[in-house]
């Protein structure tokens, strides 16, 4: 980020927030038509161990779909939610100011522009980490992945609530020196009308540079980011319903429409970073030659370098995961793809039916994005990366959970329950206490079945896990992750388990936060739980 | 014993009066809330042949507005002989309102209120009946009105009581054999309530059911012929159903019978012999029989239906199974199909059954769509129906 763009960014959030004349009323930039060329989104990196950068979060509905945008504004103009390069150690300074103005029409029945469960009233009147009455208009922001403090203005979602008629908030952390270089993400957090947020778009990619040196194969391949996420077609609906995958914003909706074109250079190794943004979309990616599944070299999951570079054809991403792999790109003239296969979400789940995400073009005069950016070199942290030693470490405590469901009608209560075994089913609340309490220090087994005829994807705030076992069964190496697929139940037979290794042992995470599935609206509808980490 | 005999003979031929004139037929509770319609919400009335397929339509403006949905255990609309009458009764959440419909003319009779603060706008009102009452339940005044039923498709409020469930819940499912009646508060909880009197009267057996520990909670009921068992379609994951013996005049400990992997069975019927327990599987746009034994309250495993025609692109819900015939297994079986895009439509399916194992098959001409714009359909009634 230039001066003059920092300069730019301030001004607009301030002359924003002040209600003072602007000559136009800032929008929701245009987002590419369909069979457009692919680019990677704007990037603004931190310089000199500090990123500022100030986003206005719009809403608008074009084009038939609900635009909720993360505006950028730079010297050539406004970008939506550009990737923040940041690195291990990093300082990022972001100034959010919400001018959210679309209020979604109720579903049948009574309001829902508040949600029950998530409605505190301020102890401070203006100040937005208190809490209030969380509406449709109001957000706040979840940096996922992130292994920071769950307190206000870094990572909190319980209670910070920022309303539309609220100064610009600002949040400002420091990325643990030792945190893993890899792909995490950033997105709205606000319990009810996450769905709503991120399906209107507002996501979008948080890197932390230093791959290169845990991962030399990946130094100066060209980096292509690349976020897929879900549009409902009907802008006004909270159910789930029928949807479009996007690719960084252009629809992917092949063969009703051009797919979108990734162009390339012809077989160069390129490092693709993909982040799975979409509210509720289970993806099985590919890259095809013709119909021919080829080799991708995978490097990291969910922002976490894996313990060796994996070849795979086949990367399952469940809502809220990312994947970082290698790519060899095709022969000039070569039919190419990258493909969605489509993910079986079980005898109830929504359909993820297949999808074209784009064509692969080839060609001698393509343009390459740019090569990973290499890390500053700095005196290496004292500290073990975050994480290490966490297969070998003591289990203090074992507990076991499960995800269910119950609907009693269309305008619910929708019923959409993580429990701990042996305690009441309850939807979320945020005044309830907390379903688990431990201590930092902890190193603890969580066994969580899904009772349900659906896929969940159980994710954790503030720490990563050890992904252990599937229904008993164990990896023979596992891998972190924050995000994981909880495969649904056929209705015969044994729950399917997934079995984690939770790391409570960092200080910097004490606090209170939340564990959820990250199918927005089984979240929005309850399946989530407070964990409180005290202090040692 | 004398005068039950002649009301048979009397309910026999208005019965038959009614049906002369009438001929079967299907009438929705189209639901149709103010938002999507700036007129009236409607009841739908659509001929039925002797085959079971569906023909004509009228609708009829109710006057009034509904709220496009709700629970999926509460019963919209009742077609009942009154008399001579064949009635139609509609529930009109929007404004708190029962609108009476004589069926033979299509013409609504009145607009009937309970007390000014019964409210219904939160998740509808379903209602059931037997000869003397209608009971209604408002869903946001957590109320049961009680209605006498009076010629001419009429009714006269007479009284309201309280009713919420263990965990704060309201009425969803709500079923009458005799003198009892039989609730399901959708949190968990159900009770059982005496009628003899026209108000209800608690039973002092509320409690939680078996399955509610297990995420399995009561939505809608139905009660077997001889009055023996009251049966719960619970809102579950799975297709969860749960039996009670009431022979005593009151609700003993449930017993949860586990049916299938199928999502939601939140309505439930039994077929006029009893020897069939049908399942709305509500969230996953199927239906299920299972085998009920009257004598024993034993349920036990039947057959499910593939996904209906249409689930999820057209429709997001089924809603309460209704059968063509008053005898036997039903005939044709109809469901609700809550569209997703202002169109509901009625799926029709046929059973085949040995007594011991079973198919559910959708007929070929499924779905039919409710030709009202703006339906939201999750209670149909048929007519004519089993002696009340």
């Amino acid at each position: 980020m230039t001066g003059i763009d920092r300069l730019l960014s301030l001004t607009l959030a301030c002359a924003v927030s002040a209600g003072i004349g602007m000559a136009q009323t800032p929008t929701c930039p245009a987002r590419p038509s369909p069979g457009s060329v692919v680019n990677n989104p704007l990037t603004i990196s931190s310089e000199s161990g500090v990123l500022n950068a100030g986003f206005t979060l719009l809403s608008s509905i074009t084009e038939g779909y609900l635009h909720e945008c993360y505006l950028y504004q730079t010297g050539k103009g406004p970008a939506e939610a550009p990737t923040l390069q940041l690195n291990p150690g990093d300082t990022l300074n972001l100034t959010l100011t919400n001018r959210l103005s679309y209020l979604p029409p109720p579903p049948p029945g009574p309001a829902r522009h508040s949600m029950m469960g998530m409605t505190h009233d301020r102890t401070t009147a203006s100040n937005p980490c208190t809490g209030g009455t969380m509406v449709a208009t109001s957000t706040n922001v979840h940096f996922h992945g992130l292994n920071i403090p769950p307190v206000c203005h870094q990572d909190e979602i319980l209670m910070t609530d920022i309303e539309n008629t609220d100064a610009p908030f600002e949040y400002s952390f420091q990325i643990p020196s030792n945190d893993q270089p890899g792909m995490y993400w950033y997105h709205p957090h606000l319990h009810g009308f996450v769905t709503l947020q991120v399906n209107g778009g507002a996501a979008g990619a948080l890197i932390l540079g230093g791959i290169e040196a845990i991962k030399p194969e990946v130094a100066g391949l060209p980096q292509r980011v690349l976020i897929v996420r879900q549009q409902f077609t009907n802008p006004n609906s909270w159910l789930p319903g029928a949807y479009q995958l996007t690719l960084n914003y252009q629809p992917a909706i092949a063969p009703l429409a051009p797919a979108p074109i990734i162009q390339t250079q012809p077989g160069v190794q390129e490092f693709w970073r993909v982040a799975n943004a979409s509210s509720q979309a289970f993806l099985a990616l590919q890259i095809w030659f013709g119909t021919t599944p080829q080799t991708l070299q995978l490097v990291e999951l969910d922002g976490i370098p894996l313990k060796a570079t994996t070849p795979v054809t086949t990367i399952d991403i469940p809502p809220a995961g990312r994947a970082e792999f290698i790519v060899t790109t095709p022969a000039v003239g070569q039919t190419a793809s990258f493909q969605d296969i489509g993910y079986n979400t079980g005898p109830i789940g929504n359909p993820n039916p297949a999808q074209e995400l784009a064509v692969i073009q080839a060609s001698s005069t393509a343009g390459e994005p740019p090569a990973l950016p290499k890390a500053p070199a700095s005196a290496p942290s004292k500290a073990p990366l975050r994480f290490a030693g966490l297969e070998d470490a003591p289990v203090t405590a074992t507990r076991n959970l499960y995800f269910a469901e119950a609907t009693n009608g269309t305008n619910g209560p929708t019923e959409f329950f993580i429990t701990l075994a042996g305690q009441q089913p309850k939807v979320f609340s945020a005044s309830a206490p907390p379903a688990i309490t431990t201590t930092v220090g902890a190193v603890e087994d969580w066994n969580i079945q899904n009772r349900t005829g659906e896929t969940h994807a159980f994710h954790i705030h503030q720490v990563h896990f050890l992904f252990l076992a599937v229904s008993g069964v164990p990896f023979a190496s596992p891998e972190m992750r924050d995000t994981v697929i909880v495969p649904a139940w056929s209705g015969t037979g044994p729950y399917p388990t997934v079995t984690l290794r939770m790391d409570f042992r960092e200080s910097q995470i004490a606090g209170t936060f939340v564990f959820h599935c990250h199918v927005l609206d089984h979240e929005d509808a309850g399946m989530m739980a407070i964990i409180q980490v005290n202090p040692n | 014993m004398k005068w039950i005999a002649l009301l048979a003979v009397v309910f026999c031929a208005a019965g038959l009066k009614a049906q002369s004139g009438l001929g079967s037929f299907l009438v929705t509770n189209d639901d149709i809330g103010p938002y999507v319609d700036p007129f009236f919400s409607t009841a739908t009335f659509i001929a039925v042949s002797s085959d079971g397929t569906l023909g004509a339509q009228t609708s009829v403006s109710t006057g009034g507005y509904g709220i496009g949905g709700g629970y999926f255990g509460a019963a919209r609309v009742l077609a009942m002989p009154n008399g001579a009458d064949a009635c139609v009764y509609v529930s009109n959440a929007q404004i708190a309102a029962i609108v009476g419909i004589d069926a033979l003319t299509q013409t609504v009779t009145g607009t009937f209120y309970g007390s000014p603060t019964d409210s219904g706008t939160s998740n509808g009102i379903g209602m059931a009946a037997n000869a003397r009452y209608l009971y209604a339940t408002y869903t946001a005044s957590t109320t049961i009105a009680t209605f006498q039923v009076q010629p001419g498709c009429a009714l006269g409020f007479v009284g309201d009581v309280f009713a919420a469930g263990l965990n704060g819940g309201t009425v969803d499912g709500m079923a009458i054999n005799g003198n009892i009646m039989v609730i399901a508060y959708g949190d968990g909880s159900i009770q059982s309530f005496n009628v003899s009197a026209g108000v209800p009267v608690p039973n002092g057996d509320e409690q939680y059911s078996t399955g509610s520990t297990n995420d399995h909670l009561p939505n809608g009921v139905t009660i077997s012929s001889n009055g023996q068992y009251a049966i719960f379609g619970d809102a579950s994951t799975t297709t969860t159903v749960e039996v009670s013996n009431i022979s005593s005049g009151q609700l003993t400990p449930t017993i949860a019978y586990a049916l299938g992997p199928t999502w939601n069975s939140g309505s439930v019927l039994l077929s006029p012999d009893d020897t069939i327990l049908y399942v709305g599987n509500d969230s996953a746009g199927q239906v299920t029989a299972a085998f009920f034994n009257s004598a024993t309250g034993v349920v036990s495993k039947g057959c499910t239906s593939n996904t209906l025609n249409g689930f999820y692109t057209n429709f997001s819900y089924v809603g309460q199974v209704q059968l063509q015939l008053s005898t036997g297994q039903g005939g044709m079986i109809y469901v609700p199909e809550f569209g997703s895009s202002g169109t509901s439509y009625i799926g029709m399916l046929q059973l085949a059954s040995t007594g011991a194992t079973c198919t559910l098959t959708e007929s070929p001409n499924s779905p039919v769509a409710d030709t009202k714009q703006g339906a939201a359909l999750l209670s149909i009634a048929v007519y004519p129906v089993p002696p009340l």
